[in-house]
């Protein structure tokens, strides 16, 4: 049974990015600057399926 | 079922206690990347009314809408002069200053501290609340001297057809 721990890695990274972007899309609301509020919130949507994507691609290879 | 003992009641006890809770609560690989999936959703879901904020304001929806109103003729105020009004509501007592040929200022009147009606005081080229000596810059509305500390709230004018309009409210940041 070996294990791979790299899409543990790169969950890590997403939810990491996942940080950045919403205390950008915080800040960037209050400075209005809406459309980058926008951008910043769409991307922190996107960083879910990819996320969802990582663990299903990792949980079956190797375990 | 292949084995069958022939009695009923079946002779085992094991109703309650038939799961296997070996390792049930260890944090497994698996289970860590699960957990990081569900907080990037919660992190998705909660940018949502973000988004939703700012594409509200994009559009317009936070500004509210006021009918203009006509304040004075530009003939009958002089420059350095003030006329009093009411915007947006009746009893929303407000003042229009005249600075210059094409320069004109409205804040609604009433004073940050404790409401008493502002004056534009001509010679002193500010604006006086005279309860307490609150002082306003006439350009901006923001306190400059006495107790108030939050500045007049600005209304947007325009000049049109030889006449004064108040157009709007400023949105109110302090």
């Amino acid at each position: 049974m070996k294990r791979s721990y790299v899409p543990v890695i790169l969950l890590l990274a997403v939810l990491m990015l996942n940080i950045i972007f919403t205390q950008y899309m915080v800040h960037q609301y209050f400075y209005e600057h809406y459309t980058n509020t926008i951008i910043a919130a769409v991307i922190n949507v996107i960083l879910f399926p990819i996320a969802f994507l990582i663990y299903k691609k990792g949980v079956n290879v190797n375990d | 079922m292949a084995y069958k003992n022939n009695k009923i009641p079946f002779d085992e006890d094991n109703y309650t206690h038939n799961i296997n809770r070996n390792n049930e609560r260890k944090l497994d690989r698996r289970g860590f990347m699960k957990t990081l999936v569900g907080a990037a959703g919660v992190f998705a879901v909660s940018s949502l009314p973000w988004g939703a904020m700012a594409a509200k304001e994009l559009a317009g929806l936070g500004d509210k809408k006021y009918p203009k109103h006509k304040i004075t003729a530009v003939k009958s105020i002089a420059i350095g002069d003030a006329v009093d009004f009411a915007f947006p509501g009746e009893h929303d007592s407000a003042i229009l200053i005249r600075l210059s040929e094409n320069k004109y200022v409205a804040y609604q009147n009433a004073c940050t501290h404790l409401r008493c009606p502002v004056f534009w005081k001509k010679d002193e080229g500010e604006m006086l609340c005279p309860c307490h000596h609150g002082k306003f810059d006439v350009e901006t509305g923001a306190p400059i001297a006495g107790p108030p500390r939050r500045p007049l709230p600005e209304i947007h004018v325009k000049v049109e057809n030889g006449a004064v309009y108040a157009v709007g409210v400023k949105r109110y940041e302090a």
